[in-house]
């Protein structure tokens, strides 16, 4: 069974104009331990997917949601809201694209630590939190870990506040991690080592991830398996190694040729919009 | 502008605060032709009829001389509003303009011109507006002129934070690129972007105006009778409460109405053309 | 023939923690008609050096030549039309509160670029040139989307009569489908119009497809520079192979490359 099962999703938000429909019915499952991409461009409803998922767009008066978001077993769009806050920061955790704004500026790494934890152990000391704090800054190599939990956000690196968020977000043992384009904010050369010790680190607890993007690049080194979206829907989906060999859908070929590559090959003609992105969906079926 | 309408009038509160708005201006603009008693504005006295409580005669009594409350109030309202008006178009300007070379061209500009805001901030605007009227003549022009005097400077310090804010966007930065003036740049580039917090700012001071104004002639600094005033209209029959109290009370929701009506109007315009101070 | 000529440009920045060297003793020199890539990370001094070359900031020492006429920050307009400028957030440089076609319109104002009275259809023409229909010159940049607004951006810049572009990151902040639109029209253009582009960039995919040389750079100093495809067969500084090896790749012939090519740090 999987951990986390989407099946015809819809999503539209009521405007003064009328409904405007944002999703149009989007399968999706991981299994786990999978690494699962979600990957699409702005506008694709790729974003919002992930709100749904950690039960936030529900709240907002004007979300019209329908279709079944279950989450180990549980029906995420049935709960009552304060279930759904429950889950997250527990069994669900998010990072996202720019670290240092998404910490919060006014407390220390360390008193930031201590909330998070304490959402799994409400009554844990803050000595206690600070033992663990540190272990878990260890874990994401980070030199210094005292000097760290002092240290307010925006004294540190953007790589150095990456790695906290992936320490903190993996600190209550989540079973289902989600990244909003993490790393799109720092240097190249940081981004590739933070996702590589996310991806060590994702493998070595189990968590299953769901990693939102639009880099095709990026997402080809880190997940096991790939949904293509486009305008609210799934137009591809397959396991990483057979959609990078063999894009069918019109929309991933297009994407995928529009890619600058370092061998120098040009940069293709592609239409940014055509009717051939409205194709169905094309699935490769699943992994060996 | 339609589109603001709407959105305004989504939201009862707003709906509220404009409908008054209008309703008063319209009072105030067709005052010669709704009052009852279009000549009680003036010297007018009728001593058989005077200090009478609201009756269908008189909608809201007669003051001590006899003139009709309510026609005196419609009347009023043309001297506040005019007084709202004319102090904001000549303030606001000015303001605008200063706080807007202080925050865009900066450096020395920049220095003296905020001092001198702060000069002028750093005096409470009623013993400002006092202290002028004690060495002018107390005539409504000259309410005006103090008024004015104190207001100009929070629009320069509004403009002013607004103004630097925008000068490190990218838009500035292209124009500057682009070649542009310094005068292009502060009045046709920033300016714009000035424009929505200026506007609310506008809504709500007509309100404050109003207040002070009517503070000032209650002091007997205004506007002289028999012109009818909604501040010295209070300040005649404060000494009769209670027992004529439509004396006083009238004016003052008068007052109170309009105040209530500019604020709710401009909370409005806030929301709706998303200014956040 | 070299255009602009940077020698031994240096800028230092006084903080309160002490002197940042932000760029320190750069010499190159820019080909007419070339788009030469300035590559480099956070810190680097890519984004100072462009700043510098543009006007906005003075040079703590060091010459910047355009044209064979030394330029310093304080430059009369006439100096400033010949280079100039798109930047990455096309959000933000735009002016919310004016039209696109106002935007565009600054630069045949200010320089008085053809008659008065048409100035408008020369805005309409400028818009066609980048591939937006004329009669959208009246929408505010709000109702746009990002490719489109750096399309204005870029027409702006063209309605000067430019003969060098600085191109700060112009297509970082566009999804991949868009920014091989925009990548094609910036050739287009540079080759219609005999343009020079200096292309600041952190993305070395991009460099090796539209650059025909790279300056890298790393705390302010000049790495490497040389012709692009040689920067990508055989780079010779040890920072230019650690840019190499960190590109996130789509295809095997990318990864053998870039494999090969990071050998070694």
């Amino acid at each position: 069974m999987s951990l986390l099962h989407i099946k015809d999703l819809r999503l539209g938000f009521k405007t003064l104009a009328g409904q405007v429909d944002v999703l149009h019915g989007i399968d999706l499952d991981i299994a786990a331990g999978e690494k699962i991409a979600l990957v699409g461009e702005s506008g694709s409803g790729k974003s919002v997917t992930a709100r749904i998922v950690l039960g936030l767009l529900q709240e907002t008066r004007t979300a019209r949601i329908n279709g079944t978001v279950q989450f180990d077993g549980q029906d995420i769009n049935s709960m009552s809201a304060r279930d759904r806050a429950t889950l997250r920061g527990t069994e669900m955790s998010i990072i996202f694209q720019d670290p240092t704004s998404s910490l919060n500026p006014m407390f220390t790494i360390g008193n930031q630590f201590t909330e998070v934890l304490r959402r799994r152990d409400p009554k844990l000391s803050k000595a206690d939190s600070h033992v663990r704090a540190t272990t878990l800054l260890d874990e994401v190599a980070i030199p210094d870990p005292a000097r760290v939990l002092r240290a307010y956000p925006f004294q540190l690196s953007g790589g150095m506040n990456q790695r906290v968020m992936i320490a903190m977000a993996l600190a209550n043992k989540p079973k289902l991690l989600l990244a909003d384009e993490p790393g799109t904010a720092l240097d190249v050369s940081v981004q590739a080592q933070t996702l590589t010790l996310m991806r060590d680190m994702v493998v070595q607890n189990g968590t299953s991830v769901l990693f939102i993007s639009h880099n095709l690049g990026v997402v080809r080194e880190f997940a096991d398996r790939i949904y293509v979206i486009y305008r609210g829907n799934i137009v591809e989906d397959g396991p990483t190694d057979a959609l990078f060999a063999n894009p069918q859908h019109a929309y991933t070929r297009a994407l995928m040729s529009a890619v600058p590559r370092i061998t120098g090959v040009g940069i293709p003609e592609v239409p940014e919009v055509s009717d051939d992105f409205l194709a169905p969906r094309i699935s490769h079926g699943d992994a060996l | 502008m339609i589109r603001t309408l709407r959105i305004l009038a989504a939201n009862p509160l707003s709906l509220l605060g404009l409908t008054l708005v209008i309703l008063i201006t319209l009072a105030a603009i067709f005052a010669p032709w709704i009052a009852p008693f279009p000549t009680h504005n003036g010297a007018v006295v009728d001593f058989l009829n005077n200090n009478r409580p609201p009756s269908s005669h008189n909608w809201m009594g007669t003051d001590l001389v006899g003139r009709d409350i309510f026609s005196r109030i419609l009347f009023a309202y043309q001297i506040s509003l005019t007084l709202g008006v004319v102090v904001l178009a000549i303030a606001v300007p000015i303001g605008t303009m200063i706080g807007l070379l202080a925050g865009y061209i900066g450096g020395w500009l920049e220095m003296v011109l905020m001092r001198i805001v702060d000069v002028f901030l750093s005096i409470p605007p009623l013993v400002l507006a006092i202290a002028m009227m004690g060495v002018l003549e107390p005539t409504l022009t000259n309410a005006m002129l103090a008024v004015t005097a104190m207001w100009w400077p929070w629009y320069a310090r509004l403009v002013y934070s607004i103004a630097r804010g925008e000068r490190e966007e990218g838009y500035v930065l292209a124009a500057e690129v682009i070649g542009a003036g310094a005068g292009h740049i502060a009045f046709r580039e920033i300016l714009p972007n000035c424009l929505p917090a200026i506007i609310t700012k506008m809504t709500l001071d007509m309100g404050f105006v109003i207040i002070i104004a009517s503070s000032l002639s209650f002091l007997g600094l205004g506007v002289q009778p028999p012109t009818a005033d909604l501040g010295s209209m209070v300040a005649e029959g404060a000494r009769y409460l209670p027992d004529s109290w439509w004396l006083t009370v009238f004016p003052g929701l008068a007052i109170l109405v309009a105040v209530f009506g500019f604020n709710l109007l401009g909370d409005g315009l806030r929301d709706v053309l998303g200014v956040d101070e | 023939m070299t255009l602009l000529a940077l020698n031994g440009l240096t800028k230092t920045f006084e903080t309160p923690t002490g002197p940042v060297h932000a760029v320190s003793d750069v010499s190159l020199n820019v080909q007419a008609g070339e788009c030469l890539a300035i590559v480099g990370e956070s810190g680097s001094g890519k984004t100072t050096i462009a700043n510098m070359i543009l006007g906005i900031l003075a040079a703590t020492s060091g010459e910047i030549a355009f044209d064979r006429q030394t330029l310093s920050a304080k430059r009369s307009a006439k100096q400033r039309r010949r280079i100039q400028l798109v930047q990455q957030n096309p959000l933000t440089s735009l002016n919310p509160k004016r039209s696109i076609g106002a935007s565009v319109r600054l630069g045949l104002d200010v320089y008085d670029i053809g008659k008065k009275s048409g100035r408008w259809t020369a805005v309409e023409a400028a818009l066609d040139a980048v591939g937006l229909p004329g009669n959208m010159r009246t929408r505010a940049p709000a109702s746009l989307s990002g490719g489109q607004r750096q399309r204005v951006s870029i027409a702006r810049a063209l309605a000067c009569d430019p003969r060098l572009l600085v191109l700060d990151e112009p297509t970082s902040a566009l999804d991949v489908l868009v920014q091989a639109r925009v990548l094609l029209l910036l050739n287009d253009l540079r080759a219609k119009h005999g343009l020079t582009y200096i292309f600041i960039t952190h993305d070395l995919a991009v460099v090796r497809n539209v650059a025909d040389r790279v300056a890298v750079f790393q705390s302010g100093q000049l790495v490497e520079l040389g012709e692009t495809s040689q920067i990508f067969s055989a780079p010779k500084a040890a920072y230019t192979r650690q840019l190499i090896g960190a590109v996130p790749v789509v295809d095997a012939a990318e990864l053998n490359l870039r494999n090969k090519l990071a050998e070694g740090v």
